[in-house]
């Protein structure tokens, strides 16, 4: 215990994270320049009305190939405030573990009903929820047969929180493998999504994900 | 480790963006902060500015795939946050944030020339996200600024300074001022990044 910054870890078999980790230990901020470090996201954002069923690339097409889960949750900062009127940006891979992003040069299978990208804002009481396909794992690195677990993306931006993070599944056999998780240790049950009754018959599975932000991510003008 | 505020919930872990944040998300409006929006009158008062380099992995490579986010004052040196919520020096056409998504890790945003807050010289704080780290912060000053050579972040960095100033490359025939900076990510040469958590 130090008065000096973090040395951040290395994603394991991670090729990126080995390029892009710094290496050098992170700066504290010098108290004068706190406050200059807080980004408060302006609410200028609009989601258009149906983008929170990723199950369907519009409402007047049929339902992608997959499991439609139901994900809901709370998000709140640390001393448990709700974060209200934030953006939820939801990206994820479809049943075959192929993103529509023009990137993704997997060749895995696209599917025409799944576009993987959905925006929702929480309600006044921090809550969200969206429909999505449960994603497909994928192989990341075909040299040494490492796959990265069922996952999906959520970036969360509200005033002054932001959180860029991935929930999980439970009992997946590539969770214990994963680099990021491998960061996360212990912490990486936070990051899983809870399975919860189905209260639709519109979807097979649904998932509690309640996020919080904090530590790192100062919520400053709390 | 003795937590002084354990009362506080255990926070949700950091992730990685990965390689494939979505473009679709991406709001023109959030690339060029000197006008309100595409197809909108609204002028952000002040110097506009054109804020281009290339952001570079422990191998000198571009980082593919990176996101960017911007947070500055205005013109007048005053931040829009609540805390400043009616302040007579708020720009109604500026807010502050930008975002970009670059697919090669070359980069271009537009803004304006932030003023100096309190104590201060004029800053950009630059968030990047990208696939393989979550998300790493640093603050680019101007070359030739008065007050850079008081600011406390970069007095706090020391001889690393340097490399959180832009250098001034001309301007455009529009008349915006052209800054470069890049961004080394690991190894020789890497960018001060700041943090406030003590290990």
């Amino acid at each position: 215990m130090g008065n000096q910054g973090r040395i951040l870890a290395i994603g394991p078999t991670d090729n990126t994270s080995d390029q892009r980790t710094p290496r050098q230990r992170l700066r504290l901020i010098p108290e004068e320049a706190r406050s200059s470090f807080v980004p408060v996201v302006p609410a200028r954002y609009a989601t258009t009305p149906h983008e929170w069923d990723m199950t369907r690339t519009a409402p007047d097409r049929p339902r992608a190939d997959g499991v439609p889960i139901e994900v809901t949750g709370r998000v709140r900062t640390a001393s448990g405030r709700p974060v209200a009127g934030a953006l939820l940006e939801v990206w994820s891979a479809n049943h075959y573990g192929r993103y529509r992003h023009i990137e993704d040069h997997s060749g895995l299978q696209l599917d025409e009903n799944h576009l993987g990208l959905g925006r929702v804002l929480t309600d006044d009481e921090g809550c969200y929820r969206f429909w999505a396909i449960s994603p497909g794992a994928y192989l990341a690195r075909p040299d040494i047969g490492r796959w990265r677990p069922k996952h999906i993306h959520m970036s969360l931006s509200g005033g002054s929180s932001r959180l860029i993070t991935q929930m999980y599944f439970p009992g997946e056999p590539n969770n214990a493998t994963d680099p990021m998780a491998i960061l996360m240790g212990d912490a990486f049950e936070r990051n899983i999504g809870r399975p919860r009754e189905v209260g639709t018959a519109d979807v097979v599975q649904a998932f509690d994900f309640d996020i919080v932000v904090g530590g790192r991510n100062a919520t400053f003008f709390e | 480790m003795t937590d002084p505020a354990s009362n506080l919930l255990p926070a949700t872990n950091e992730d990685t963006c990965g390689p494939y944040f979505p473009i679709f998300f991406a709001d023109p409006g959030l690339e060029d902060l000197t006008k309100f929006d595409p197809g909108v009158v609204g002028q952000a008062a002040g110097t506009s500015l054109v804020l281009r380099g290339r952001v570079l992995d422990r191998h000198g490579e571009l980082a593919n795939g990176v996101v960017m986010e911007f947070w500055q004052a205005n013109a007048n040196g005053v931040y829009r946050t609540p805390a400043t919520e009616g302040h007579a020096d708020i720009d109604p056409w500026f807010h502050g944030y930008g975002r970009l998504r670059s697919a090669t890790g070359a980069y271009e945003f537009r803004t304006i020339l932030p003023g100096a807050a309190e104590g201060r010289a004029p800053n950009i704080t630059i968030t990047i996200f990208s696939d393989g780290i979550n998300r790493v912060v640093t603050q680019m000053f101007f070359d030739n600024q008065p007050g850079n050579e008081a600011d406390p972040l970069l007095l706090a960095v020391g001889d690393d300074a340097p490399k959180l100033i832009a250098r001034h490359d001309g301007r455009t025939s529009s008349g915006a001022e052209v800054y470069v900076f890049d961004i080394v990510m690991a190894g020789d040469g890497e960018t001060p990044f700041f943090d406030d958590l003590e290990s």
